[in-house]
């Protein structure tokens, strides 16, 4: 076939000579205008067990997945890791089948179906193919209302845990983070992270009593993506769930939030095989459902979004300090955090932090430059426009709206309110949520290399390798 | 040479029903239509309205096989002096530019290949284009970005191997398995040899593979076809063709008795152990009952190394079989990951048992059945986004020497039959042929904690 359509295209070639437009090089082209970003609309359908769905159609491909989040996380188990293990052994038994054949049955299909937890809610996914999607429901389903969390898988999980934080204490980047949720959480259920005495402090009963309480449909919202047609899938959906019945729960409770860091302190973990320092520099900030945040996306991206922004070009392409630099708001429901990370050998860990200091600092003290502010504003804009050709990613921000009670327009406004950021109103927003002189500086690294330098920052406090004080 | 639309249309058309022939699967085919410039530089457009997005994607057949023993990362250094600008953009300004449009961009370096991507909303592929063609073109090279960059790659090493636990793993896979050959390093390579290297060695670098005729252009997304094609003639017409580039010739030969490694490192937190074998190229015929192998070992909580080592014996964590496969050459290797107090010889022999079982006895329908709903949701999966399409339909291109290979994925692996899963294992899985890496916990310091100030 080769020879045959060269010869062809030959001529076709010679007939159909191209007029090519002319270019000029030397200048970026201009763009002709550009898309807009419109969060499609969804409807969010009540069952009569109070469970709410909602159901994103996409056709790209013969796939189903569907996720369930329930309002429940670290803030109902205080901390404890319940909830991880709740939601995580959901797939370890059921009622009629044991591990063993539920693993089978999810495999034989090529499905996947997996629960975890996280600050403010547990999720349930599974996804598999549309030809299966009955059988999926009804694993998922059974997962979901009949498990029996076997004392011999709870065991086994344990083992694997104590083994996951064996692992953990030699990975930098998980010492950081855990460090980090530590210092800025304090007691609060949104610092804690697992140990040896909470996986031991699990018990079979403390799960069955947590499933039974907070598992409960209308504690929780299921959204459906892929190819399917939603009155049908919906329909589907009641009939799986037949046998889950609305059930009364606790209020959620409303814990103090953690109090503002005062000063700048050194959180320093001793590795003494780092041949680099894992540097995270953060302090507190509000939680997710606070008026600000759409246009704080573009104060935040300026400082250290993404390969423009200042952190990656100082501290990366000016200095050649790190790989990577960049930062980032996260936030739960009742609190949050703002973090500016950096990855940079021993010898210039000290000059890396005071960089990133900085860079904080002079977007607190100069006005953006226009046409900084113009990019920035563009990238967040049009960044939001790629992320919806995923569904699963719409999927996700429909969630978010239940979950941290967002207005309910709130992704409709999204690219508009980024767009319409101001020098001035990015300054003041700066001033507001930033901060250099109320920050914890954690790093993790060769104590000896690093911590006489580190002195000069601020007070360091050390800890081990489980994270406790040391002197 | 130009395809016109017409016969491009026709021959995806073709792809398209010979597809839907060979397989029973509702995984939609990619449509597609392509044409060689006269500098050969091979182009592939997939026009798609279905979010008003567009993705760039270049292809370069140079990877770190193609390096100098003393010379390894070198593939790997280029791809970042590519974002340095051109002789009409200033330093720094590439990224600049693709995120002032609200777009976001990557690349990567792999053994075989190195690639280029920008993600845009769909007013920008002009934008796109013309960056992707000036570096083509006239890239900028000059002793500040090359010292600069030095910096950063030699962090991007420590971050992402030498200060993780078994950060070093591939490395020292590659070095026991494919020694002899330009696959025996990975593309980070050696950062002294990034330091040795003058500046011109890098301009020829340049010349030698980042011409149009060693490049796929992939355009993915909401645009018309017949204006993307003026474009990428104005755009990449006037580049040189370069001379075709060397290509590394690979010959690989199975030890003659079993080999250990052990690597001792400081960090390690849990017993590991690595069981590795020559296996074949990608493109070989093996190839995908290979990876229907390893699924059955390795994937999911019913396959047979985490029913046995993880659930049953409690000996691992986590247990992971997996082909490496190339474009000249492969491995294939089983990894797990002991539970704390557990030792390599337990974990050996675990693997060396079920190893051995399944090639004496095979798989059972059950688990083929299973392996291949794994893989056609894994495949379904795979081409939702632009972004996604775009690769893979060079991938396809590079790798089979025909697009329309990108819409076969799963045809090739009905094609397989179950008695040849037990078939390459024997052939590959040879004990005596055995290459094995350990990762052992270091004995517990003298002092007790708290102790280290």
């Amino acid at each position: 076939m080769n020879t045959f359509s060269r010869i062809l295209l030959t001529s076709a070639v010679a007939l159909l000579p191209l007029t090519s437009p002319a270019i000029d090089r030397t200048q970026p082209p201009k763009p002709g205008p550009a898309p807009t970003a419109a969060f499609p609309d969804f409807k969010v359908r009540t069952l009569e067990n109070g469970l709410r769905v909602v159901v994103i159609p996409d056709d790209r491909s013969p796939t189903i997945t569907l996720r369930l989040v329930i309002k429940a996380g670290a803030t109902m188990d205080g901390g404890s890791g319940l909830s991880g293990f709740t939601a995580g052994m959901l797939n370890r038994g059921t009622k009629t089948l044991d591990a063993a054949a539920f693993a089978s049955a999810i495999d034989s299909i090529g499905a996947s179906l997996e629960g975890g937890a996280s600050s403010d809610s547990m999720s349930v996914s599974t996804s598999g193919l549309t030809k299966f999607t009955d059988r999926l429901l009804e694993l998922f389903a059974d997962a979901l209302v009949n498990p029996v969390f076997p004392a011999e898988e709870l065991v086994k999980e344990q083992r694997r845990a104590l083994s996951g934080i064996a692992a953990a204490k030699k990975q930098p980047a998980s010492l950081a983070s855990n460090l980090m949720g530590k210092v800025i959480f304090g007691e609060h259920p949104y610092g804690s992270f697992r140990t040896e005495e909470s996986v031991k402090g699990i018990t079979r009963d403390a799960i069955v009593e947590f499933h039974k309480t907070w598992m409960v449909p209308n504690n929780s919202s299921l959204v459906i993506v892929g190819d399917v047609e939603p009155d049908a899938i919906v329909a589907k959906v009641e009939k799986a769930f037949a046998d889950w019945k609305k059930k009364d729960f606790p209020m959620i409770k409303q814990m103090a939030p953690p109090a503002s860091l005062s000063g700048v302190t050194v959180h320093l973990v001793d590795r003494p095989e780092s041949v680099q320092s894992n540097i995270i520099v953060c302090h507190t900030a509000p939680g997710r459902n606070f008026p600000d945040l759409p246009e704080l996306n573009v104060v935040n991206s300026t400082l250290g979004g993404g390969f423009s922004g200042r952190l990656f070009q100082n501290l990366r392409e000016k200095h050649g300090y790190t790989y990577g630099s960049s930062c980032a708001f996260n936030y739960y429901k009742q609190g949050g955090y703002f973090q500016a990370t950096a990855e940079a050998r021993n010898d210039v860990t000290v000059p890396a932090i005071k960089e990133i200091l900085n860079e904080v600092g002079r977007i607190r003290t100069e006005a953006i430059p226009d046409d900084e502010l113009e990019l920035q504003r563009q990238y967040n804009v049009g960044n939001y426009l790629l992320s919806l050709e995923s569904a699963s990613r719409i999927a996700g921000r429909v969630q978010d709206i239940e979950l941290y009670s967002l207005p309910s327009d709130f992704y409709k406004t999204y690219a508009t309110r980024m767009s319409a950021v101001t020098p001035e109103s990015a300054q003041k927003l700066a001033q507001k949520y930033l901060s250099t002189e109320n920050v914890a500086i954690v790093v993790v690294g060769k104590a000896e290399a690093i911590k006489a330098e580190l002195e000069k920052i601020g007070k360091v406090v050390s800890y081990d390798l489980d994270l406790k004080p040391v002197k | 040479m130009l395809k016109t639309a017409f016969l491009a249309s026709v021959l995806a058309f073709t792809a398209v029903a010979t597809f839907a022939q060979e397989t029973k699967s509702s995984i939609k085919p990619l449509t597609f239509t392509e044409y060689v410039l006269p500098n050969g530089l091979h182009v592939i457009l997939h026009e798609n309205h279905a979010a008003p997005v567009v993705s760039t994607y270049v292809l370069y057949h140079v990877g770190s096989k193609n390096e100098r023993s003393d010379r390894t990362g070198f593939a790997h250094f280029f791809e970042h002096l590519m974002f340095e600008g051109s002789a009409n953009i200033p330093r720094q300004k590439i990224d600049k530019y693709i995120s002032g449009a609200g777009g976001n961009l990557n690349a990567s370096t792999s053994f075989d290949v190195t690639d280029y991507f920008f993600n845009l909303p769909a007013n920008q592929l002009q934008l796109a284009l013309w960056i992707e063609s000036e570096r083509m073109l006239h890239n900028r090279i000059d002793e500040t970005g090359v010292e600069t960059q030095r910096q950063v790659v030699k962090e991007e090493r420590r971050m992402r191997y030498d200060n993780q636990p078994y950060g070093s793993l591939f490395e020292q896979l590659c070095k026991m398995v494919f020694a002899g050959t330009t696959y025996e390093w990975t593309p980070i390579g050696s950062t002294q040899y990034i330091d040795q290297a003058k500046i011109e060695e890098f301009r020829e670098f340049w010349k030698t593979y980042y011409m149009p005729n060693n490049a796929t252009l992939v355009i993915a997304g909401s645009f018309k076809p017949e204006e993307a094609k003026k474009l990428v003639e104005s755009y990449f017409g006037e580049i040189k063709k370069g001379t075709p580039p060397p290509r590394p010739v690979v010959k690989l030969t199975p030890p003659e008795k079993p080999v250990l490694v052990e690597v001792k490192e400081e960090k390690t937190p849990l017993p590991a152990s690595l069981h590795a074998w020559v296996a074949c190229p990608e493109t070989h015929p093996d190839a995908v009952a290979l990876d229907l192998l390893a699924d059955i070992l390795a994937s999911g909580r019913s396959s047979r190394l985490y029913r046995r080592m993880v659930d049953k014996e409690q000996a691992a964590i986590a247990a992971q079989a997996f082909p490496v496969l190339f474009e000249k050459a492969g491995l294939v290797g089983v990894f797990a990951t002991g539970n704390r107090g557990v030792t390599l010889e337990k974990l050996d022999a675990l693997i060396d048992e079920e190893v051995e079982k399944v090639k004496a006895e095979g798989v059972t329908a059950e688990e083929f059945t299973k392996a291949l709903n794994g893989k056609e949701d894994e495949l379904a999966r795979d081409n939702s986004q632009m972004s996604a399409r775009a690769r893979n339909l060079a991938r396809a291109r590079l790798t089979w020497g025909d697009t329309a290979e990108v819409n076969r994925d799963l045809a090739r692996y009905l094609a397989v039959k179950r008695e040849d899963l037990q078939r390459v294992a024997k052939k590959y899985l040879v004990k005596e042929q055995t290459y094995r890496l350990h990762y052992p916990v270091p004995e517990a310091p003298k002092q007790p904690e708290g102790a280290a100030k």
